[in-house]
């Protein structure tokens, strides 16, 4: 190629004519849009099967969506791998168990609270936004420490953070009843707010993925040096994905303390922060459609296994597999898949219904 | 008239002296060369200028004002831009984001920013690669699109790491004409560093050579092409300084 035939030089060096308004959103706009669409169709069938255990499967699989995009929206876009996320969760969990409980029962059981926060009682929706909020400042706040750093380091970093929001809830007896149950929340048995809470934090992903910030640091994300020498300010634009995800964490969170009306800290640790994680990175952590896939179906097997574990009758034998094997099984699947997949089932795509969905 | 300046800079690694109290001044509108053997501290230089290296001793100044320790993007967004040895593209990214992606770096928005990177892939004569992805790009084209990445924003100087790496003659004239019409046409003030000293002599306003982390000889291409000590720290002939692909201006 030569360059001798270049056009001479603009007064601007730029194109006549901009790209159209939200021309990227519209051509992107498709893959939210048909994940929401298998959300919703899970949804309606669900509702049309009547039955109450595979409602309460449904709504465990809505509420993971939500808190797997959450990840990804951080994860994902920065490629550095948090460990601390499902601390947000247990503070969203734990401020919508605080807006919502009876103030004669938080009198007794969480005396320690201000005197504000004992007369409140919100309705649920109410007090998830305010607990993605809340999630959302907090992350703000460790976040600006925290994205300073880079690679392993900030991997153990917000692992650190996991363990104090755990050790605090689990000893602040006046305020989080320490490791006991906080029981009387509001449990919202109907399946379609955790459907749209799934679809807002899909709607949520997708925004902050074309939005300048997302491009930055999905680039930052793949070469570090090359972005900071384009203008890129690597650390704030990690911290607005970290806010983000935080507050997005926060909002699954309080939906799970209404889904089950009782909060532990424990709930809230190693064992979620292992599944979610799992499950981003089966899906493929540089993807929305992996994020949203993955939960999907690392959920539907583990629903098996759950049966396969409490027994399956075959006529007059019953068939069960040893307890404990569902995690192993899990762990093996895992494997076999990244042995195949390494960067997820999804890979880097996300599906569409075109052949290309660029500039995501 | 403003420049951009290295002021006595010196760099150690653990002891060991990468940079002796170099100076050097960039100006819009002017091409330096900056040549040497390898290890003779040329990127190290590069890296100090535009913030990915803390300087030992010494300071960076623009306009007469000192740099102090701004970092790489805060320096970008000054209007110092840089190339790197090997390309580093955004590599799955298209070619018109990895432009795209500078422009959001300096505050522009996407529709903004798409619109310049069009603009700009014009300007250099590549607009046909804007969608092609920059991970399958050949090395040549790697090059342009890094240097066209690096113009966004209309940078007031661009510091070129070996830009001509790997090119064969023809190219190398190509890069040596874009680069010229870079400083000539958009006034921007150049710093190439290259190992095709031929190009450098025929390209360049002013050369500065370094040897061992100090500077052993600047000036214009005529004197350089002239001096011993210049002869002596590459170990060559007359042969190997001959332009090679630069001849621009003849």
């Amino acid at each position: 190629m030569t360059i001798t035939n270049a056009p001479a030089l603009a007064p601007a060096l730029t194109a006549a004519r901009k790209p159209p308004r939200f021309a990227l959103a519209r051509r992107t706009v498709i893959t939210p849009v048909l994940l929401s669409l298998v959300i919703l169709a899970i949804a309606v069938l669900t509702v049309m099967t009547g039955s109450k255990p595979f409602n309460q499967a449904m709504i465990d699989v809505f509420l993971r969506v939500t808190l797997v995009v959450g990840l990804y929206i951080f994860i994902g876009n920065s490629g550095v791998l948090s460990f601390g996320h499902i601390g947000f969760t247990c503070l969203g969990a734990y401020a919508a168990a605080w807006l919502t409980i009876n103030p004669m029962m938080k009198k007794a059981s969480l005396p320690g609270l201000p005197g504000w926060l004992l007369e409140a009682r919100l309705p649920y929706w109410q007090s998830a936004a305010l607990a993605a909020l809340f999630a959302g400042l907090v992350a703000l706040v460790f976040g600006r420490v925290l994205m300073r750093l880079s690679g392993i380091a900030a991997s153990i970093a917000t692992f650190a953070v996991l363990a104090m929001i755990n050790t605090v809830y689990s000893n602040w007896q006046d305020v989080t009843g320490a490791t006991s149950s906080v029981v009387g929340i509001p449990i919202v048995r109907t399946l379609w707010p955790y459907a749209i809470v799934a679809v807002i934090a899909i709607f949520v992903a997708w925004a902050h993925a074309i939005s300048r910030s997302g491009l930055a640091l999905r680039a930052a994300r793949d070469e570090p040096t090359a972005a900071a020498a384009s203008g890129i300010d690597i650390p704030r634009e990690r911290l607005v994905a970290f806010t983000i995800s935080g507050a997005v964490m926060g909002l699954g969170g309080a939906l799970m303390a209404h889904s089950i009306g009782v909060v532990t800290p424990d709930t809230f640790y190693l064992g979620l922060t292992f599944i979610t994680l799992s499950m981003l990175v089966v899906g493929g952590m540089s993807s929305l459609s992996g994020a949203v896939l993955g939960v999907v179906i690392l959920s539907a097997l583990i629903q098996v296994l759950r049966w396969l574990e409490a027994g399956v009758a075959f006529g007059a034998t019953t068939f069960a597999l040893p307890k404990g094997l569902q995690e192993i099984a899990l762990g093996v699947i895992m494997i076999v898949i990244l042995a195949n997949r390494p960067a997820g089932l999804i890979g880097n795509r996300e599906i569409t219904l075109f052949r290309r969905n660029r500039n995501k | 008239m403003g420049q951009l300046s290295a002021e006595n800079i010196s760099v150690a690694f653990a002891g060991l002296k990468a940079l002796s109290s170099v100076s050097l001044d960039i100006r819009p509108g002017q091409i330096s060369g900056l040549i040497g053997p390898n290890g003779a501290g040329k990127t190290t230089l590069v890296n100090v200028l535009t913030g990915f290296q803390a300087p030992t001793e010494g300071s960076v100044t623009l306009d007469g004002a000192s740099l102090g320790r701004l970092k790489p993007h805060q320096l970008r967004r000054r209007g110092i831009a840089r190339t790197f040895q090997g390309g580093r593209l955004f590599r799955d990214l298209p070619v018109i984001d990895n432009l795209e992606v500078t422009g959001v770096g300096l505050g522009m928005s996407r529709r903004a920013a798409v619109a310049e990177a069009e603009g700009m892939l014009d300007w250099m004569g590549i607009a046909p690669l804007a969608e092609r992805l920059a991970g399958t790009l050949p090395y040549t084209d790697e090059r342009r699109v890094a240097i066209g990445r690096a113009l966004m924003g209309r940078p007031a100087y661009i510091l070129l790491d070996e830009p001509a790496a790997g090119m064969s003659a023809p190219e190398a004239a190509d890069l040596s004409a874009l680069v010229h019409r870079i400083a000539k046409t958009l006034g921007t003030g150049v710093l190439i560093i290259e190992h095709n000293v031929g190009l450098v002599l025929g390209l360049c306003d002013h050369i500065v050579v370094l040897d061992s982390g100090a500077v052993i000889e600047e000036g214009a291409p005529a004197a350089i092409r002239q001096s011993e000590k210049v002869r002596h720290a590459y170990m060559g002939t007359a042969a190997d300084m001959a332009p090679t692909g630069g001849e621009v201006r003849a």
